[in-house]
């Protein structure tokens, strides 16, 4: 750490807001050179707008910036970037048919005779920096054919080509392997020896505490408190994020499996691209339980999902729900032998948002008796179906005619789970359940969960979260590089798993 | 934050249907919010635009141009205190609007009912000319067969062979993702040369009996639709309205009572959460073409029937121009897909387009040839502010600014 | 026999498009071998030919290059087809209609339009912006080039004055799509309803029902002299209209500018993923407004070229659906130059040949006509493999 006094950046007094919220409310925070500083905080908690306003892409409402001591107006991107302020978004904003090189030049391209792209050069100048900063990447590379670890390399490349001193990772370790994520807290390392000031925003609280200086705490647009890195657990600043004892697990009873109600056998399925992404996979869901698959985002899990829920054709293999070979079935089909789907995109895939609550319920059923006869439909029972759920799941916000795009939504989420569990599925297939959702929807999902398994279904909850697959499941089966490499107790570490998710130790059974 | 996501996959044209789908929800919360008020405010401001042409580029008034085209329309037929000569003109004029507006209803719903489901269908033309062309087929063949039969023969073959040929464009959407705007846009000009081939000198189809005249059979006396108000001779108002009517109960029956409404309408609005849901997005799009190639074909075959009589290769080639079919895309537009829009946008329309013709206009005041394009613009226009969303943008401000946020 | 060349070519993917290529060659062969001047009266050589090239084609396609090898194969299939037909109809009928250097010049002349409004439509989609309305564009410069050609005495001035009619039906098309964030068909479609309509209104209220004066100032033709003697290349290449050059010329410089240019690489970044490019500082907004703009001005050249280049005289509607066919092989030609350029020369052809086969059959002559819109069908319907667009076309983009 070089300087450590010397300020960098300070935001002060930042305040936006947006139609009916408060992004941030009365906002200062500080950066000094060669630290690495922590925004902690949950979703919607502001982060990611202060950061926007940050690189320009946002305008407070109030307060001033100054970086190393001088005043500046980050109206746009390129001003943030000639103040040397470097952006690594959650979301790549990278070009994946464009190569590495042209990604990162893009915007300050070097030229010969002034006027033709010089993409000699280019690579040139991307190589000097990569070995510069130790971030290897090879400039001729499709960024569609790299990783995702060499992806946010690339990223960081961008904003160090542009000589930025102060870089903003905003969550970055999400879309990365536990392996990945270590390699990167070394580039953190040794960037801020080089005398760069970092900024992580993040709301994992491990990793937090093992690679930040400072930890600035932001909970519903405000800042709670600044303070040193040293000292402070996971409980503590749990409690600073939330504001309340935060439950970490949630309660539930042992699990009694029985009957087989979902088998894949050896199951094969390709992309679009026509590349195999399940490959050989098996596993098997009984009544009363909950299997958690984990793994990092692109092993298959998709692929796997849409086979086994008729979305995508199967190369070889078989599915079978309660007794029936679903393999070859429509989706359709597969809805009719006892599947029960909780997509993954409920706005994009789960529902339909101009249609009202009623319709969207009956979007599987509206073929069948009672909801119509011989094509004919009738509106009046799809009402009446949509009321007594709006009861029972406590959907707040409207009633069985409004618009489903009218509700918040923890409340579509309800809508989407009132329709799968009210048609009595024998398996339960939950992807993502509780993406974007506040703490108390998040609740009622996982306590809904449970409840369905106590009544004797077989649930599968694919998701990205860790905590929520450690927390809910009875049995943890990992899946890498479109296979099944590790079953798991809901016993097991992080660390565990995360071996798993990216291979290693594989063939080893750690069971219990 | 959702709007730093990466674009999903586009369809292989690259015209892909996700604005669309927003489209369709825009107008959704506009029939919530606006009800009538957006359809009537779009088309007095296309009229307003339309008048400001009119004046600059001709320093007419534009306020008498549009009253001359209004009687020209025959709607002053409505006010009670017009008598005698002036009445019987209006009632003629009214007539004629009537006819027209049978057309744009049926070509009104064809755009309307792909709309509903996310397709563009701008092959209403060449659907049209089909249907048409087996109106005139089936109805000059078979002398002396029951009057009721022969209409109805040539009635569905019509509009089965609408749907046929919107089909293609469908069946290439459902299977290869093929834009359907292109590929209609295709079928219209190759049904426009396959109607001149069969009706042109030494065509198939061509007259039998005038051997220099590059024109259709006659259909016969027996397989005419009756005509109901005002003079057969005078090409009077035939029961084909009726039928259009139908069709827009029809309409509204297949899109809010039907098992294939909800699959049309969940494609349209979500295409991604119908296929999640089970629904087929493919047999969606080729069923929503077919039926709207089915309004549009049967628009063809009840012109034929109820006045026209006879395809000319004129007439064939005309329409590639931009005719009564293209008008539908404004009228489905205008009225917002719904039926009731469809009806009263027809019914403008066809006022719009009697008021402007050459036997209604006094070119003292405005010139036909001129009114025509002018009819074009203010067409145009309607398409632009629809697409723009201009007024319900307006609107919706305005009533959010009522709610409390 | 191909098995055993295509194991070497199929280790690479160039490899592998070259064996289309020679695929595609020999299918053309095969037709040519039918045709005049070696007019082989026995199919055999040609089914020979188109054989090896369906083969040929089958195996690429198998390895995984779809495109080229569905080219291969149509071209072996159609070259026998019209090898076939060559050789039962009379030689009296082929040698007329098959007059290949005629043939090839009118291609040139039919495809001009085309291109024009084919690379317009290329930067617009590059940019993410589709451009529906570049038939409404087109007929712009039709029109304004006549009008500015007939009332300020000179051919430059019309071609002037069709450009700035193109660049503002452009704007408004721009205006919508960007600001409006319309649906970018639909207002495309109220684009070229509102052409219509402007030009016809225009055309009757200045010309009235005369029509267009016949002694306009023309564009003129390029005559080059020196190679009038030589055989094939005289009769195409010495009479062409100065704007058949000015397209063949923009081809390669548009493909300069796109790949080879910082501005290119701008313009491809906006239309693939527009929200990258913003947060480098680049100007969606600019971007796709310019490349809009450009998209009408020369989709009016090419309008201008048929009304003041090429008929000299315009009538209402003069561009008969050739904006849509021009948007078809931007597809077709997989939004790049060359292949966009390519499909409107394959375009050209079809009408120049459709124009001579009423030789055959007079009244079944304007069935012919029907070629091109045939044509564009096939090629939508992408059964010569799928082309993939810019990702970020037709989605509107929003600043926060």
């Amino acid at each position: 750490m070089t300087d450590a006094s010397r300020t960098v950046l300070e935001m002060r007094h930042i305040t936006k807001r947006f139609p009916g919220i408060v992004a941030n409310d009365d906002v200062s925070f500080d950066l000094r050179e060669g630290e690495v500083h922590a925004l902690l905080g949950e979703n919607g908690a502001g982060k990611s707008t202060l950061m926007n306003i940050l690189y320009g892409l946002y305008h407070p409402d109030e307060g001033e910036i100054e970086i190393s001591g001088k005043p500046v107006r980050l109206g746009t991107p390129s001003a943030a970037i000639d103040a040397g302020v470097g952006m690594v978004h959650q979301h790549f904003m990278l070009i994946p048919v464009m190569t590495v090189a042209e990604n990162i030049v893009l915007g300050e391209e070097p030229t010969h005779a002034g006027a033709f792209l010089d993409l000699g050069e280019a690579n040139d100048r991307v190589r000097e920096i990569s070995e510069r900063f130790s971030l290897a990447v090879d400039p001729k590379a499709r960024i569609e054919d790299i990783t995702v670890g060499q992806q946010q390399r690339v990223e960081i490349l961008k904003a160090l080509y542009r000589n930025a001193d102060i870089l903003v990772l905003d969550e970055p370790t999400a879309v990365l392997t536990p392996q990945e994520a270590k390699e990167l807290f070394e580039i953190i390392q040794g960037l801020t020896a080089q005398g760069k000031s970092i900024i992580f925003i993040s709301h994992k609280l491990n990793e937090v505490t093992e690679v930040a200086d400072r930890i600035t705490v932001l909970r519903r647009g405000k800042k709670v408190e600044t303070l040193p890195a040293e000292g402070a657990t996971e409980e503590s600043l749990a409690r600073l994020m939330v504001g309340r004892e935060v439950l970490l697990r949630v309660e539930k009873g042992p699990a009694n499996p029985t009957d087989l109600l979902l088998e894949v056998e050896n199951l094969h399925v390709f992309d679009d691209r026509g590349i195999e992404k399940v490959r050989g996979l098996s596993l098997d869901i009984r009544a009363g339980e909950i299997v958690g698959l984990a793994g990092i985002d692109g092993n298959g899990q998709t692929e796997l999902i849409d086979a086994m829920t008729g979305l995508r054709g199967v190369a070889a293999g078989t599915v079978t729900v309660a007794g029936d070979d679903v393999t070859t079935a429509s989706a359709y089909g597969h809805f009719n032998a006892g599947l029960g789907h909780i997509p993954e995109d409920r706005q994009r895939r789960g529902l339909v948002l101009e249609f009202s609550i009623a319709e969207n319920i009956a979007l599987h059923d509206y073929r069948q008796a009672p909801d119509s006869r011989f094509g004919w439909l009738y509106p009046r029972r799809l009402i009446e179906r949509g009321a007594r759920l709006i009861k029972e799941y406590d959907v707040r916000g409207g009633g069985a005619q409004t618009r489903a795009g009218g509700l918040s939504g923890g409340n579509q989420q309800k809508v989407v789970l009132a329709r799968e569990i009210d048609r009595n599925p024998r398996v339960l297939i939950a992807a993502q359940p509780t993406r974007g959702l506040d703490v108390g929807a998040i609740e009622f999902v996982h306590r809904r969960l449970i409840e369905e398994r106590d009544e004797g279904r077989g649930v599968l909850l694919v998701s990205l979260e860790l905590e929520e697959i450690l927390s809910l499941s009875d049995r943890i089966l990992v899946i890498y590089e479109g296979e099944i490499v590790g079953e798991f107790s809901p016993d097991a570490s992080e660390e565990e798993l995360g071996i798993a998710m990216t291979g290693g130790g594989r063939g080893q059974e750690a069971a219990a | 934050m959702s709007d730093l996501e990466t674009p999903p996959p586009a369809d292989p044209s690259g015209l892909g249907p996700e604005v669309k789908q927003s489209l369709l929800g825009r107008y959704d919360v506009a029939q919530k919010a606006g009800g009538l008020l957006a359809p009537v405010l779009t088309a007095v401001l296309a009229f307003a635009v339309g008048g400001l042409v009119v004046l600059v580029t001709t320093g007419k008034n534009p306020l008498t141009t549009y009253r001359a085209i209004f009687d020209g329309a025959g709607f002053n037929w409505f006010f009670p205190w017009v008598t005698g000569d002036e009445r019987s003109i209006a009632a003629l004029n009214m007539q004629q609007t009537l006819i027209l507006t049978t057309t744009l209803i049926l070509t009104g719903l064809a755009v309307a009912f792909a709309f509903r489901c996310g397709l563009f269908n701008i092959g209403g033309t060449g659907q049209y000319i089909v249907g048409a062309v087996l109106a005139v087929w089936i109805g000059s063949s078979f002398q002396n067969t029951n009057s009721l039969l022969h209409i109805f023969l040539a009635a569905i073959a019509g509009a089965m062979c609408g749907a046929l040929w919107a089909g293609i464009a469908g069946f290439l959407k459902a299977t290869v993702g093929a834009h359907e705007v292109i590929s209609t846009i295709m079928l219209n000009w190759i049904a426009v040369f396959v109607g001149v081939f069969l009706f042109g000198l030494g065509g198939p189809l061509q007259n039998d009996t005038q051997e220099f005249i590059p024109i259709s059979n006659d259909v016969v006396e027996g397989a005419k639709l009756p005509v109901f108000w005002g003079d057969p001779l005078l090409q009077g108002l035939h029961v084909g309205f009726f039928v259009a009517i139908g069709a827009l109960v029809v309409y509204w029956l297949i899109l809010n009572r039907t098992t294939l409404g909800y699959g049309v309408k969940a494609v349209g609005f979500n295409p991604e959460a119908a296929r999640y849901g089970g629904i087929s997005v493919s047999t969606n799009y080729f069923l929503a073409m077919a039926i709207s190639g089915a309004f549009a074909g049967l628009a063809g075959a009840i012109d034929i029937l109820g006045w026209q009589f006879r395809l000319s290769t004129n007439d064939v080639s005309g329409l590639g121009g931009g005719g009564v079919a293209f008008v539908g895309i404004a009228v489905a537009l205008l009225g917002r897909n719904t039926a009731v829009g469809v009806a009263l946008a027809a019914l403008l329309f066809g006022g719009l387009l009697t008021g402007t013709s050459t036997r209604n206009l006094d070119p003292e005041i405005f010139k036909p040839e001129l009114a025509s394009n002018l009819t074009l613009l203010i067409q145009g226009l309607v398409v632009m502010f629809v697409g723009a969303d201009l007024i319900v943008l307006w609107l919706m401000a305005r009533m959010r600014r009522r709610k409390p946020a | 026999m191909t098995s055993l060349a295509l194991p070497l070519a199929a280790r690479a993917p160039r490899g592998l498009r070259t064996v289309a290529w020679i695929g595609i060659a020999l299918g053309l062969l095969g037709a040519w071998v039918a045709l005049p001047p070696i007019s082989s009266r026995s199919w055999v050589w040609s089914l020979v030919l188109c054989l090896v090239a369906v083969m040929l084609g089958a195996g690429v396609l198998i390895r995984g290059e779809r495109r080229f090898g569905g080219f291969a194969i149509a071209a072996g299939v159609l070259g026998f087809a019209v090898a076939y037909f060559a050789t039962v109809s009379s030689l009296g009928k082929l040698d007329t209609v098959v007059v290949w250097s005629a043939l090839f010049a009118a291609m040139l002349r039919y495809a001009t339009p085309l291109i024009f409004a084919a690379l317009g439509g290329m930067f617009s989609e590059r940019s993410g912006v589709t451009n529906i309305g570049l038939e409404g564009m087109m007929l712009m410069g039709a029109f304004f080039g006549i009008l500015g050609a007939d009332k300020l005495g000179a051919w430059y001035y019309g071609l002037l004055v069709a450009i700035g009619a193109g660049a503002l039906m452009a704007l408004l098309h721009a205006v919508l799509s960007i600001h409006l964030r319309a649906d970018q068909i639909i207002g495309g479609t109220a684009i070229n309803f509102l052409s219509l309509g402007l030009t016809g209104y225009l055309y009757i209220d200045i010309y009235g029902l005369e029509g267009t004066p016949t002694d306009i100032s023309g564009i003129p033709q390029v005559n080059i002299g020196v190679i009038d003697g030589i055989p094939f290349i005289g009769e195409v290449f010495g009479h062409l209209n100065l704007m058949v050059w000015v397209a063949l010329i923009l081809v390669p410089l548009s493909w300069v500018v796109l790949f080879k240019t910082p501005l290119g690489l701008r313009i491809r970044s906006v239309g693939e993923h527009p929200r990258a490019a913003d947060t480098v500082g680049i100007s969606v907004y600019g971007i796709r407004y310019g490349a809009v703009v450009l998209s009408g001005m020369l989709a009016a050249c090419g309008g201008a070229y048929l009304s003041i280049g090429f008929l000299n005289s315009f009538s209402e509607n003069m561009t008969a659906g050739r904006g849509f066919i021009a948007l078809a092989a931007v597809i077709f030609g997989n939004w790049r130059p060359f292949g966009a350029a390519a499909a409107c020369l394959l375009f050209g052809f079809s009408t120049a040949l459709a124009y001579r086969l009423p030789e055959y059959s007079s009244s079944a002559a304007v069935l012919f006509l029907a070629l091109p819109y045939v044509l564009t069908l096939i090629a939508v319907a992408g059964i010569i493999g799928r082309s993939i667009p810019p990702a970020a076309v037709s989605r509107p983009y929003k600043k926060s």
